[in-house]
């Protein structure tokens, strides 16, 4: 009976002892290759493409940071400068002025600047916008869509799993490389003409 | 006994898994349907009055066009102009021609000897009723940006979003003169073009009519270039124009009537020839997404639509009383 246990207790040790070998060995080989991908690929970070965006207001009660890290940034070059401007105004305005009961920003993050008849310049207000969208939505449909959202990558955690991206209906979030970190809209981002750009908006 | 023990505690760890996983994914497909507390709600406006709709949709045809891209009648064809192709239609839908173009259109009309006209982004080419191509214009430089045509007679009326301006020209394409420049003098202010919707067209008088959408008015010229009359209303409400680009496009109708295309919240509707509002061809209801479908008229008072979302062109029939 002892003479048929006793190669199994050895068999089974030696087993035991080249499996950690080889665990270990993987392990290493693992963490290794891991060091060896960092250090040549490029960084990556999250953005999202302004294109799929479809102003759903996650960007804003999503993000791990309060407030969220993504803004609405202005493509100039896009950007009508008009007097009535959609991603501005609210739809019922009373008047076309400054007036808080006018602007269509939940948080006043848009500001608007006279340039000369009938043209006004709208600047974002990075400290006050929380990536809501509302004026996204009002631009999109009514003006150019020279408003659009962004992740600012001063303000972004680069999570390794974006919880915007998670609950994001139009899947509008992509790692980029970190070098070339925005994907703002304008004639320069899609190869097109300026004019494809503007029609299109 | 312990190895059934074992099993049930695997299979119930197993089921756990299971449960915590679909929960997990449920969870994050719910995720994605949540309400937007900041959503951009303009569905007040979407409402019509349904005693207001005078028009019903009579029929439509398949046609896959791009954003950029034309519709004109005459007689009894439909004539669109899309990307690089110039197709020609009856009223059922049945194709008459498809011809390629050499680039992209970006606006059409057909005169009164049925030869048709396209603007082509900084040019315009002409084609004769069967397709062939007839004339072609210099262009008018990298700034230009062609958005509608009229033909009245031997004068071709270009509207031209790139530079705010109606070129007045010959059909060889020389420039008679420049319609809408800014002058405090003669009371112009200047076109406001925010983005490439700048329509023309000619009224039953041979009077030229031009969509000013950054003021959300229509201009209305007299031959030698003077500001003869205008009229229109910025707001959000049915019998006015709203955005920044609005009316997007407009045809006149024989009795010197208003049909009126507007993009953002589409809609088409009929304003009499002092611009005062009659009622809806096409409530916002009618269509999806927020591109304006252009139009035309015919001489029986249709109003034919080309839907860019639905890839379809459409047309309207008025109610009978």
């Amino acid at each position: 009976m002892s003479d048929k246990k006793e190669p199994k207790s050895i068999e089974r040790r030696r087993f035991l002892r080249s499996g950690m070998q080889m665990a270990l060995a993987v392990s290493l080989g693992g963490v290794a290759g891991v060091s060896l991908l960092k250090s040549t690929s490029k960084d990556l970070v999250w953005q999202l493409d302004p294109f799929k965006c479809v102003q759903c207001g996650r960007c804003a009660d999503e993000c791990v940071m309060t407030p969220s890290a993504v803004k609405c940034v202005h493509a100039y070059d896009l950007c009508g400068y008009c007097d009535l401007c959609g991603g501005y105004l609210k739809p019922d305005a009373n008047a076309r002025t400054t007036a808080a009961e006018n602007q269509l920003c939940p948080t006043a993050a848009i500001k608007r600047q006279y340039i000369e008849e009938p043209y006004f310049e709208y600047v974002i207000d990075e400290d006050l916008c929380i990536g809501c969208a509302k004026c996204v939505a009002g631009c999109t449909s009514f003006g150019n869509g020279s408003l659009h959202l962004q992740v600012r990558h001063d303000l972004c955690k680069n999570c390794n799993d974006c919880s915007i991206a998670r609950v994001c209906p139009a899947d509008a979030f992509q790692r980029v490389p970190a070098d070339t970190p925005y994907l703002i809209k304008g004639g320069f981002t899609k190869g097109g003409s300026s004019k494809d750009n503007l029609k299109k908006g | 006994m312990n190895r059934k023990l074992v099993n049930i505690v695997l299979i119930v760890l197993a089921v756990a898994i299971v449960v915590i996983i679909g929960k997990d994914f449920i969870g994050k497909k719910a995720g994605k349907n949540i309400e937007n507390p900041y959503e951009y709600n303009i569905d007040e406006y979407r409402k019509v009055d349904s005693t207001k709709i005078l028009y019903f949709e009579k029929t439509h045809f398949p046609v896959k066009v791009h954003d950029w891209a034309g519709v004109a009648v005459s007689d009894s064809t439909i004539v669109v102009a899309t990307d690089n192709h110039l197709l020609k239609f009856d009223y059922s839908g049945k194709q008459i021609f498809s011809k390629q173009l050499i680039d992209t259109v970006s606006c059409v009309a057909i005169d009164e000897n049925r030869q048709i006209w396209i603007g082509i982004s900084d040019y315009v080419v002409m084609y004769d009723q069967n397709g062939t191509l007839v004339k072609r214009w210099n262009s008018f430089g990298d700034r230009a940006l062609f958005t509608s045509l009229a033909v009245s007679g031997e004068n071709i009326y270009v509207a031209d979003a790139g530079n705010r301006i109606v070129y007045q020209c010959n059909t060889n394409g020389q420039i008679v003169q420049k319609i809408g420049e800014q002058n405090d003098q003669k009371g112009i202010s200047g076109f406001v073009i925010p983005s490439p919707y700048f329509d023309v067209a000619i009224d039953d008088n041979g009077f030229l009519w031009a969509a000013n959408t950054g003021r959300h008015v229509f201009e209305n010229y007299n031959e030698d270039g003077s500001l003869r009359t205008s009229w229109g209303l910025t707001s959000f409400k049915i019998e006015g124009f709203s955005g920044c680009c609005n009316p997007a496009h407009f045809a006149i109708l024989e009795d010197n009537s208003f049909i009126t295309s507007e993009k953002g919240m589409p809609r088409i509707k009929l304003y009499d020839q002092h611009g005062q509002f009659i009622g809806v061809v096409a409530p916002p209801d009618a269509f999806s997404g927020s591109l304006a479908p252009d139009i035309a008229v015919d001489k029986q008072h249709r109003v034919i639509a080309l839907d860019f979302t639905k890839q379809q062109v459409r047309i309207f029939e008025k109610k009978k009383e």
